[in-house]
């Protein structure tokens, strides 16, 4: 009991006592649920309160706001967030999850409205900062608690594309006598904002190819407005039933072409006047003049559109896509009439002569706006050298983006990039990354073309420009 | 003893209890907490909006959480108001009701919500309690609340065999009144049939005191909703109005080597009931009342202490117990709930009192509740070092 004592207090003591005191707490249902979805499947859940549109997290099964119960609302967050307040554990101790020092910080998730505390690793102390952007770094080893998440590293800054348009000078029309300049002697005018076009569906992808691809108006909606805020500016569709086949129901295509516009009233909503294989000249054109989209792909040529298998040559489905000359007449004059701006498809140079060739009727207004498409089974795979004598067979003018099947896209976006053309990406056309891995939804590929886009200097063609661009009513 | 006058009344116009149990692993602390407030609200026909204050309380230490009311407030509701946290020992409950009265009264608030919670299954009660006591530095004994002296106190005076019999008849009474109580955690379904048996088998604890006399751990919680007389006449139609209530503790007499004969150890019992029936005008308050709530932590002090309550004399209280006078439908039931033997999710349990006696008073306690009508009722509570809390419950505002 006795220590050495202090000077002048030899005969003053002190009593040692010991406390051992082991406790829990339960996290209860809501809480345990949270860790572990993050153990099985490293996802970040939280709840949302549908009185207050509060995003929970960690969750919780009431909002103590309003007392709303919101245990089963759960909604997915990000695995990024920014650092909203930190500190330094800079003393060590048994209890604490690391050696000294290292930062606690809050973090809030993208998507959530309430931090949460959490370690954050992988940088210097001196350079955290309230503000930074984090990534979530899941544990290797599961401890069932919320150290399933080990720790956060900083995230690559992510900039909107919406906040760099917003900061930048506007493109209008008085800017292109300088843009036709710049052509006749071959240069492209990187100015000139390139218009990033997503294609979430086409007739044929399926959900088991890559489960992204929307089938309801709600899922068209949401991922539209993923496309949206990743940097396009324009939708194309292909509606489809909840089953997945391609509609041609004027009630299906219109429910599909209205929720996008009312999730993302800014987007512009290309419809096709293909639909699906073995519809009717009539059941392709009807829908186009009933809906009056701002834009529709317009088809230039009968051909093969099969599909075959790329490394064997064997044949899968065989299938002829008429587009007679009569049907390219009555398309396009049926989508000028109606206001709809066509956005005329050339498989090949045949498609884009066949157009040139009907546009002496006086039909199409100005500018003409092009889609170079590469690698379907029945036209022309991607070259580089064809993509030149494409553009350079084009009437003065006329726009042209492009977009390429399978592992054709990437390339073929960048050349037209490069060339002052715009860009089409999404899972209609392909449905993975660069790198082989599944896209995560259009979105993601909209994110390749803009790091393409700002790689080259160009920037990205918020709607409003793309309109002007392409020449349609402003909104 | 100093009595003021209120400056208001106060009555009692919602009450929620959530089941009590060994075992909630599917709710944390504040989801548990949610429960009761949540009863308690649709009880008052009240959202949280409509509540001044919150007064929070639980044994601090026994879920090793400091300040527990803040992690609490995404259960209580607290957020944005004013909220007081309050802990006394096991009399939490029965002060968070005093203070909410008082808060009341006082004319501060006119409507406040008394919290009081449990999950004894997180912590470690008896490593919270013994450290309280060091016996050779002037810090007073006590384990916990195992005391085998009341136990020995009614062995000498009236012998074993009797004390026991009259031990076990009352936790058998408490078992049957628990067994009617839908929210009551331990609910055996005993038989008076088994005195015999129980007093051979049951492991003993401290002396005579056996596992089967003490009362249980339970997680669970209690909300009670207080308004001042003007509120609850407008809100309630059957407000239960809190007559009086007392405090009395006096760690002093907590002898430290053992038993004194001359000097016996709890005393504030009689003591406050003395006061808090004397300065009501209350003669015989064994008439008086209609039903009794009381803290009984042990089936020996629940017995010896009916003697302190009503200021009984030789074994008239020993009688109340051995005629089943205390069950429902004798002439005194005491916790129709089955009392802190049937649950005892601490920092809840004396506002569990309280709330069970105005349950009755109300005349809707469920299938527990006694069969003739309850106008007075009484609610203590108590706990280390011999704290006492007593209140008293009306259905008329006519005393
Ligand atoms: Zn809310």
């Amino acid at each position: 009991m006795a220590k050495e004592q202090v000077a002048g207090f030899e005969d003053s003591y002190e009593v040692e006592g010991k406390m051992a005191l082991p406790y829990t707490y339960f996290a209860g249902r809501v809480g345990s649920k949270f860790i572990t979805t993050i153990r099985d499947q490293q996802k970040i859940m939280g709840v949302k309160c549908p009185a207050c549109n509060t995003v929970y997290l960690p969750p919780r099964q009431v909002c103590d706001k309003d007392f709303t119960d919101i245990r089963d609302n759960w909604v997915e967050l990000n695995n990024t967030g920014t650092v909203t307040t930190f500190t330094v554990v800079r003393y060590d101790d048994r209890h604490l999850p690391r050696p000294a020092p290292y930062v606690l910080a809050l973090i809030q998730l993208d998507g959530a409205g309430t931090p949460f505390m959490h370690i954050v690793e992988e940088c210097k102390i001196e350079d955290v900062k309230i503000g930074m952007k984090v990534e979530a770094v899941f544990a290797k080893e599961t401890t069932n608690t919320i150290l399933d998440i080990d720790h956060f590293k900083p995230a690559p800054e992510k900039i909107s594309i919406h906040a760099l348009n917003t900061a930048r000078k506007q493109w209008n029309p008085a800017d292109e006598p300088a843009t036709n300049e710049k052509r006749k002697g071959g240069k492209p005018d990187m100015a000139t904002p390139v218009i990033i076009a997503a294609a979430l569906t086409g007739a044929a992808t399926m959900k088991n190819q890559n489960p992204s691809v929307p089938y309801t108006p709600e899922e068209f909606a949401e991922e539209a407005w993923k496309c949206w805020q990743a940097g396009a500016a324009m939708v194309h569709v292909h509606a489809r039933e909840d089953g997945g086949m391609a509609t041609h129901d004027h009630g299906r295509i219109k429910a599909t072409h209205d929720a996008i516009k009312d999730r993302c009233p800014e987007l512009i909503v290309n419809l096709s006047s293909a639909v699906g294989m073995g519809k009717t000249a009539e059941q392709r054109i009807s829908q186009i003049v009933a809906i009056k989209p701002e834009m529709a792909s317009l088809n230039t040529n009968t051909m093969n559109f099969g599909i075959v298998e790329r490394k064997t040559g064997k044949i899968f489905i065989d299938y002829v896509f008429e587009n007679t000359f009569t049907m390219l007449q009555d398309f396009s004059r049926a989508m000028e009439e109606n206001g709809v701006k066509p956005e005329i498809e050339c498989y090949d140079m045949g498609g884009l002569d066949n157009t040139l060739l009907i546009a002496r009727q006086g039909i199409f207004s100005d500018p003409m706006n092009f889609n170079f498409v590469w690698g379907v089974a029945g036209g022309q795979a991607f070259r580089a050298e064809s993509f030149i004598a494409m553009m350079n067979a084009l009437p003065p003018r006329a726009n042209f983006t492009t977009c390429g099947v399978g592992t054709d896209e990437f390339p073929c976006i960048m050349q037209s990039c490069l060339l002052g053309g715009h860009m089409r990406v999404g899972l209609e056309d392909n449905i993975r990354m660069p790198d082989g891995r599944l896209a995560r939804g259009s979105y993601e590929l909209v994110e390749v073309a803009v790091s393409i886009a700002s790689a080259l200097g160009r920037p990205v063609a918020t709607a409003t420009e793309a309109r002007l661009i392409m020449g349609m009513k402003p909104r | 003893m100093a009595h003021h006058k209120k400056n208001r009344n106060v009555g009692i116009i919602g009450i929620g209890q959530t089941k009590h149990s060994s075992h909630r692993e599917d709710v944390n602390q504040p989801e548990l907490i949610h429960e009761a407030v949540r009863l308690a609200l649709q009880d008052a026909n009240l959202t949280m909006k409509d509540i001044d204050c919150v007064v929070h309380g639980n044994m601090e230490l026994f879920e090793m959480v400091h300040q527990p009311d803040l992690w609490h407030v995404l259960g209580t509701g607290a957020y944005g108001k004013d909220c007081i946290r309050i802990t006394t020992g096991g009399t939490v409950g029965a002060t968070l009701s005093c203070a909410s009265d008082n808060l009341a009264a006082s004319g501060m608030y006119d409507i406040v919500m008394a919290i009081g919670f449990e999950k004894l299954q997180e912590g470690h009660t008896t490593g919270g309690i013994t450290n309280m006591a060091d016996p050779l530095w002037f810090r007073k004994i006590q384990a916990g609340a195992l005391t085998g002296s009341s136990a020995y106190d009614v062995e000498r005076e009236f012998g074993l065999e009797r004390a026991n019999r009259a031990s076990l008849t009352y936790r058998i009474i408490m078992d049957k009144h628990a067994c009617l109580n839908p929210n009551a955690h331990r609910a055996f379904g005993l038989e008076f049939s088994q005195i015999d048996d129980l007093i051979r088998t049951s492991p003993k604890l401290v002396g005579e005191l056996k596992l089967i006399e003490m009362c249980s751990q339970s997680d669970g919680a209690c909300c009670v909703i207080f308004a001042c007389e003007q509120k609850a006449k407008e809100l309630a139609r059957t407000p239960v109005w809190i007559r009086d209530h007392i405090t009395v503790h006096r760690e002093e007499t907590f002898n430290i080597f053992g038993y004194d004969r001359k000097v016996p150890v709890i005393k504030t019992h009689k003591f406050a009931a003395e006061q808090l029936f004397g300065r009501n005008g209350i003669k015989d308050p064994l008439n008086y009342f209609d039903v009794f709530e009381m803290y009984d932590p042990a089936t020996w002090w629940a017995i010896d202490w009916l003697r302190d309550f009503f200021a009984l004399h030789g074994d008239e209280h020993l009688k109340l117990v051995e005629n089943k006078e205390i069950m429902i439908g004798g002439r005194m039931p005491i916790n129709p709930s089955g009392g802190v033997i049937g649950s005892n999710p601490i920092g809840a349990t004396a506002l569990i009192r309280v709330a069970e006696a105005a349950l009755q008073v109300r005349g809707n306690a469920g299938p527990h509740q006694i069969p003739t009508p309850v106008k007075h009722a009484l609610a203590s509570g108590f706990g280390g070092t011999m704290w006492t809390v007593m209140t008293m419950l009306e259905k008329e505002l006519n005393w």
